[in-house]
């Protein structure tokens, strides 16, 4: 029966091509309209390291003295200190570890025919490659020494290999950043993590880091903070030195652990460790604390869908309730204009059901072609996003998901457009066409 | 197998109150003919659609093979009239979309028959009205007479227990009616029973039965004359 009712709802929407190539339109600019912004949005909420979601940590510290308050909604700062940062990783509690800035260098390159030019650069620690599963195409990270006493080697991303060197094994060759000779350790394959969940505090979206260097060169190289750095007190700042051992908030720091006693571990080391910074003087208030949240918490926290995104995808949605709207009173005339039909029909041992089924099969049709229709519609708006504002060019994509959401949503909403008219239409009394001719 | 007692049907519209049906008494037994005759307006097509559960009534019972239809619900009426029924309309009700073959399948498809037997039955019937050279047209490609043996050839393909025809042969030569007939009265033969509503005082007589249906109600050939008389007696006063 369901064959024969796709036949039958083929056989009308001919029957009727302007109505239908307008109830097509609506459905497909509707869902074209939604699935863009829904797109986005998907896009920017997605956690793109799900099966490490309760593994990988942003750690945080109240560190301000009592009367100091932080614009955070739990009153916490994003990053952290260095004093802080480099304290905690001396422990050994968490699986792996490492504290990050984001900085920047001007890159010379041995070959004289390309031209000096600006790289942002991260510096962290080793464990970085292994927590973000970062894979190499040669060499690897640098030695765990390394963390401890900063040593001038670097991990350079495959851009930035072609770039310099133009593909090929180049680990043992020199760059030279700032003018400082740096010994590539390691080279990444093309890899991608979007967002930036390892900073979502500098720009989530946007390319991934080509250069990375250790943590630990932050005191010897004095690298400057390419990112955000915030402070809760005025504090002279002349010195290098000064900066590190101020209360300003400039570090990000992340922590892999593998299961529930793990965290509790480290809450309490973090525990451990206020105490006995507060014998030294520090964190001056009743309730310092830390906390650590993982992957979807942070991203949740760093509100990374702008609610300017959210009201978006609220109008959109609106634009395709209007659209069905017009979808509905469009099927509502074609569908009693049947009425004669069906009177035969259910004269002829119709039940109310398969008529309704009969009419609800015509819509979801439909909804199946509008959907198809406004996945394309939807590819265009997204490509015109893309191609007029950058930000949105890592974002406004599609992914499997977003594919067959389109078509679930169109089928979803004509039948919803479609419920009305046709019990209307199945509940026409037989008799009331019949007599006339 | 139908039994009416007392059955009524009020039009109601915001203007007028038709009483298309009054204190109707009526009952037909397995494997009987009947025609039903009457003016233009008297309630017949009313009295067939009841019968036919695509109406329902205003007032009195109606038992069919000894189910009370006032009782069953929409869907009940529906399967009912799925499984017992078959119909021949006044307006002859072809689905325009359909070619002639797609329209006499429909009742079948809503029964569940298989499409082989399906098949079957459509040549079988499109051959008996004399249209199986024609099955692939629609019906606008046909005169009304044809259309008529297509709704005929409908009503049969169903091999219903109990077939109401709205004057069959309304639309058909002497010749073509004399045949619609014969088909009906074979059918009756094979077990079912038939009611049909005619103009046609020489086929009415070919039927077991005849009833009268004036003014809503069923009444006698005689008394009927009698009031025409009466009512001419009157005028001329
Ligand atoms: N849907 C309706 N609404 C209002 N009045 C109706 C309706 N259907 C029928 N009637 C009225 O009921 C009466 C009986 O109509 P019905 O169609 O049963 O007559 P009929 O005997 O079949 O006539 P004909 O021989 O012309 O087909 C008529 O007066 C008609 O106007
Ligand atoms: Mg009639």
């Amino acid at each position: 029966m369901f064959l024969h009712y796709i036949d039958l709802g083929w056989r009308s929407l001919r029957r009727t091509p302007v109505v239908s190539l307008l109830m097509l339109l609506a459905i497909a600019i509707g869902i074209g309209v939604t699935m863009t912004s829904l797109s986005v949005y998907h896009m920017m909420s997605v956690n793109p390291m799900p099966h490490k979601n309760d593994q990988l940590f942003a750690v945080q510290l109240r560190t301000m003295d009592q009367g100091a308050d932080w614009w955070t909604s739990d009153n916490l700062p994003f990053q952290l200190t260095y004093q802080d940062a480099m304290n905690l990783r001396k422990g050994s509690v968490p699986f792996r570890q490492t504290a990050m800035l984001k900085t920047g260098f001007g890159v010379k390159p041995a070959n004289p025919d390309i031209p000096p030019f600006i790289e942002t650069a991260r510096a962290a620690d080793s464990d970085f490659f292994a927590m973000y599963e970062v894979p190499f195409a040669y060499g690897a990270a640098w030695d765990k020494a390394v963390d401890l006493q900063g040593e001038a080697v670097a991990v350079i991303g495959d851009e930035l290999n072609q770039k310099l060197f133009g593909g090929g094994n180049n680990v043992g060759k020199d760059i030279v950043l700032d003018s400082v000779s740096y010994r590539i350790v390691g080279i990444l394959k093309a890899w991608k993590l979007e967002p930036q969940i390892y900073d979502l505090n500098n720009g989530a979206w946007g390319q991934n880091e080509q250069l990375f260097i250790p943590f630990s060169l932050l005191p010897i190289q004095e690298l400057k903070s390419w990112g955000n750095n915030n402070g809760w007190k005025y504090e002279e700042e002349n010195t290098y030195q000064d900066k590190l051992n101020s209360e300003v908030v400039w570090l990000q720091y992340k922590v892999e652990l593998k299961d529930k006693q793990a965290q509790q571990d480290f809450r309490d080391y973090m525990a451990g460790y206020i105490k006995e910074q507060q014998k030294l003087g520090r964190f001056k208030r009743d309730d310092a604390e830390g906390d650590i949240k993982n992957i979807s918490q942070w991203l949740d926290y760093r509100q990374i869908v702008s609610a300017d995104n959210k009201i978006l995808v609220g109008l959109s949605f609106m634009f395709l309730f209007v659209c069905l709207a017009n979808i509905l009173s469009l099927l509502l005339a074609k569908f009693l204009k049947r009425a004669p039909e069906i009177g035969v029909r259910r004269a002829l041992g119709a039940s109310k059901t398969q008529v309704f089924a009969q009419h609800l099969v015509e819509v979801g049709m439909l909804g199946l072609a509008g959907g198809a229709l406004g996945l394309l519609i939807a590819q265009l708006g997204l490509y015109l996003l893309r191609s007029g504002f950058s930000r949105y060019e890592a974002v406004a994509q599609m992914d499997l998901t977003m594919w067959l959401a389109a078509p679930t949503i169109s089928i979803l909403a004509c039948l919803l457009a479609g419920c009305y008219p046709a019990w209307k239409v199945c509940r026409t009394t037989p008799a009331l066409y019949l007599k006339t001719q | 197998m139908l039994s009416m007692t007392n059955i009524s049907k009020v039009y109601r519209s915001e203007m007028v109150q038709t009483n298309a049906l009054r204190d109707f008494n009526f009952q037909v037994n397995e494997g009987e003919f009947i025609a039903v005759t009457g003016p233009s307006g008297s309630g017949k097509t009313t009295f067939l659609n009841i019968a036919g559960m695509l109406e329902t009534y205003t007032g009195g019972t109606y038992q069919l093979d000894g189910i009370d239809v006032g009782r069953l619900s929409d869907n009940g009426r529906a399967e009912l009239r799925n499984q017992k029924i078959g119909f021949i309309f006044q307006g002859f009700n072809l689905i325009p979309d359909l070619n002639l073959y797609e329209n006499v399948e429909v009742p079948l498809r809503y029964r569940g028959i298989k499409a082989a037997e399906r098949k079957r039955r459509i040549e079988r019937c499109l051959e008996q009205v004399g249209l199986g050279a024609r099955a692939k047209h629609v019906p606008a490609q046909l005169s009304g007479g044809q259309q008529q043996r297509v709704a005929i050839a409908r009503a049969l393909a169903g091999e219903p227990r109990f077939l109401l025809a709205d004057e069959p042969t309304g639309n058909l030569d002497s010749l073509m009616a004399r045949q619609v007939m014969e088909l009906l009265e074979n059918i009756n033969k094979d077990g079912a029973t038939i009611i049909m509503v005619t103009h046609d005082p020489e086929l009415a007589r070919r039927a077991q039965r005849n009833i009268q249906v004036v003014d809503g109600q069923i009444c006698d050939f005689k008394l009927y004359q009698g009031g025409l008389e009466k009512q001419r007696a009157g005028a001329e006063v």
